[in-house]
């Protein structure tokens, strides 16, 4: 009975819109439904958050909380040794990690998706054997993989051995030369079937009606990829980019797996997650919580304010296809 | 409807309540089946030691009928959490494990332990050194009652010594001679790994090697007043033993992890292995049957102390907690853990090296460590003295000698980098 009532109200009180008649409810009706997910947001998401944002602003002794601090705490991690050093080494190498993955496991996962959609044969097999992967924790995939490149056990090395290329048989994860790259083509390993997968989904949203056209026009195959299908995937290519950001700089399973808390060997793998997990939990110091809290509020308005940046860039660029 | 919708709620309610309650009505029965007896909780980081202690405290009971004592372990990871959360609102332990030095600082400022100096006697008669892991750092307050002690030296196989003709070595010469021939012979001389897993034993490879080098007790005493530095050339010589000893270590020592040298020198691939005591018990356990002998490492010349030392640290301590409801029965616990009943026992269901005086491990090995270090016992500087602020004095360490050990930088460098993290929140004098 209490439902059928509350529907009937909205109806006298509809507004008509300039377009369509649309129905918009009270607010009352709008609020009961939202609220079940605005409080859960606002308990799991939005507190924590909050509260970080809270701690960093004070000084910590160890889990007592002192003085309102200011910014002492970001000024700590911006000007002590060795964080003022690390935290730029890291973001440096979160950027170098979003560069490598966007050149390898995004174009790949494209190629994957054209040849795909191109050449329809085993596509569900692939298509499933792209994405296995996912299906194993970053943890253990870094795991595997660095046992898969142990310099004394590892099968990588003895099979180089093995043929001959001696030279080639290197210390993978113990040069600090080839440790970034190797993490970030495991992670590519890992993570090609999810761009694969949104390409393939945009690709088959493109009416075949303009590749015709375009062939009609004497486009070349380059040609009608570039000036017709690349243009199509505008809408893919930002949400994988805007996702491979924050993926990117978020990064920390694969990367602790295969490196260590401290981004082994000597700080080359460095990414701003295992930072703070040193500065929160390894290294403990009584300054640990507000120092990390303030850390945290760093990396998330970083992320957030440039995937906001990038998804109204995006936006832009859609807008001007239509 | 309404009605019944109501109840049910509440009935999911109450259940759900139920659950959440921890352990509260399994102690409560305990508390009532034994007239006046009081039951107290003692947390721990050590969930694979429950047996052990079931049987330790039973021991307990036998002599104190009135006290019950509930083992509460924790993942050893999350236990320092757990147990500053637990001892700041009312659900905490009465007794608690407590980790040493830097670890046991956040607990101390917070006033959440008691102080233990005038409430158990026995604690005068402790190790000195080891009483420093329990006490704070600013009061010199002692705030528990140190159960474990770890040594650091060199095992080695005694198989291989002898298939190559070595003895232990009384200088670093023949350490170094030893070494070569080893080499010679296609054996990794020196189980050392430099990995992912494995940069916080570089200090601990540090120590081994370099701690009479650098000047041990005396040098530490020195740069706890501020007399001398880390930059020190006596320091830095001691850094510099490690660079001489890398073409000794496994290839590619960066790249190499723990399990990896556990493994050369359990298989017989690596014939000395610079570790602490904790090591001995998995080495023993993946191969039974390996003859394993120790020596500490004799200094290299030029050092200020000529004799070989052994280093090592207070484990941790068993504190009160300030809130405790029984805090008398509490006390009765923590002053049987100093005596030497407790101490046997801890020693010989735990394989540890008891902080309890008078109390000689039945190992052999052990039984050598511990000697070694009543005679000749040396701080782990970094750990003691540089873990009471950010950045701690052993991660700036152990980050820069893996960096020298690819090339990027040298002893003189590793050094400065100590001394500048170090200096920013270190204030010498205590």
């Amino acid at each position: 009975m209490v439902q059928a009532r509350e529907l009937t109200v909205p109806r006298r009180r509809a507004v008509r819109t300039g377009t369509g008649r649309r129905y918009v409810p009270r607010w009352r009706v709008l609020a009961v439904f939202l609220l079940p997910a605005f409080l859960l947001y606002s308990a799991f998401i939005v507190y924590p958050l909050v509260s970080a944002l809270d701690y960093s602003f004070f000084e910590w002794r160890g889990i007592r909380q002192m003085g309102f601090a200011g910014l002492d705490n970001y000024r700590d991690l911006l000007s002590v040794y060795p964080y003022d050093q690390q935290l730029w080494r890291a973001f440096a190498h979160n950027a170098l990690f979003f560069v490598g993955t966007m050149l390898i496991q995004n174009t790949v996962g494209l190629l994957f998706a054209l040849l795909l959609f191109r050449y329809g044969r085993g596509k569900r097999f692939l298509q499933a054997a792209f994405t296995t992967p996912y299906l194993v924790d970053p943890l253990v995939v870094g795991y595997l993989w660095s046992l898969l490149l142990n310099p004394t056990f590892g099968p990588i090395n003895s099979l180089l051995e093995a043929v001959g290329l001696d030279s080639w048989a290197l210390p993978w994860l113990g040069d600090t030369r080839t440790a970034l790259p190797i993490v970030i083509l495991v992670n590519a390993w890992q993570w090609v079937g999810f761009p694969m997968l949104m390409f393939s989904a945009a690709l088959a949203g493109i009416p075949a009606e303009y590749h015709e056209a375009a062939r009609v026009d004497g486009a070349s195959a380059w040609q009608s990829f570039r000036r017709v299908t690349l243009p199509l995937l505008t809408p893919a290519i930002g949400v994988v980019s805007v996702l491979t950001f924050i993926g990117n700089f978020n990064a920390f399973g694969l990367v602790y797996a295969m490196a260590g808390s401290t981004g082994s060997p000597a700080g080359s793998t460095d990414v701003l997650g295992l930072l703070f997990y040193r500065v929160a939990f390894v290294e403990g110091g009584v300054e640990a919580i507000g120092r990390s809290s303030a850390l945290a509020v760093l990396m998330f308005v970083f992320i957030f304010g440039v995937s906001l940046l990038a998804t109204s860039y995006f936006r832009r660029r859609e807008r001007r296809l239509v | 409807m309404k009605r019944r919708w109501i109840a049910g709620a509440i009935g999911v309610l109450a259940v759900a309540l139920a659950a959440c309650a921890p352990g509260g009505g399994a102690s409560d029965q305990g508390d009532k089946s034994g007239a006046d007896k009081v039951t107290i909780s003692l947390w721990s980081w050590r969930v694979e030691d429950v047996k052990a202690y079931e049987k330790i405290l039973a021991k307990f009971e036998e002599s104190h009928p009135k006290i019950h004592v509930e083992f509460k372990p924790f993942q050893a990871t999350e236990y320092n959490n757990i147990l500053a959360t637990g001892l700041s609102g009312s659900a905490g332990p009465d007794v608690a494990q407590l980790r040493a030095y830097g670890g046991l600082q956040p607990l101390v400022e917070a006033d959440q332990l008691l102080p233990l100096d005038d409430k158990v006697d026995a604690l005068s008669g402790f190790d000195a050194k080891l009483l420093e892991g329990a006490k704070g750092h600013t009061d010199g307050k002692i705030y528990g009652v140190p159960f474990a002690y770890q040594t650091l030296q060199v095992l080695y196989n005694k198989k291989l010594f002898s298939d190559n003709g070595i003895q232990p070595p009384a200088t670093w010469d023949d350490m170094i001679a030893a070494a070569k021939k080893l080499k010679a012979a296609g054996i990794t001389p020196f189980a050392v790994a430099a990995g992912p897993d494995a940069t916080w034993t570089l200090p601990i490879v540090h120590e081994i090697f370099g701690n009479a080098r650098y000047g041990s007790t005396a040098f530490r005493d020195a740069l706890v007043k501020g007399e001398k530095k880390f930059t020190d050339p006596d320091f830095t010589a001691s850094i510099k033993l490690i660079k001489d000893l890398e073409p000794y270590f496994p290839k590619d020592v960066v790249a190499v992890k723990i399990p990896d040298v556990q493994a050369l020198f359990v298989t017989g691939k690596a014939a000395m292995y610079p570790t602490g005591t904790f090591d001995l018990a998995p080495v023993l356990k993946a191969d039974p049957n390996l003859e394993v002998g120790l020596f500490q490492v004799p200094p290299p010349s030029g050092s200020p102390v000529t004799t070989p030392v052994t280093p090592g640290w207070a484990d941790g301590s068993f504190g009160v907690n300030a809130k405790s409801a029984h805090q008398a029965e509490a006390l009765e616990l923590v002053k049987w853990m100093a005596t030497p009943e407790f101490g046997q026992l801890y020693a010989t269901e735990l394989k540890q090296l008891s902080a309890v005086p008078g109390v000689t491990p039945s190992d052999p090995l052990l039984a050598e460590m511990a000697k070694n270090y009543a005679d000749n016992g040396a701080p782990y500087t970094l750990l003691v003295n540089f873990r009471y602020g950010q950045p701690n004095g052993d991660a700036v360490f152990r980050d820069e000698v893996q960096k020298m050990l690819t090339g990027q930088t040298d002893p003189e460098a590793v050094a400065a980098s100590v001394q500048k993290g170090v200096e920013q929140w270190f204030k010498p004098g205590n």
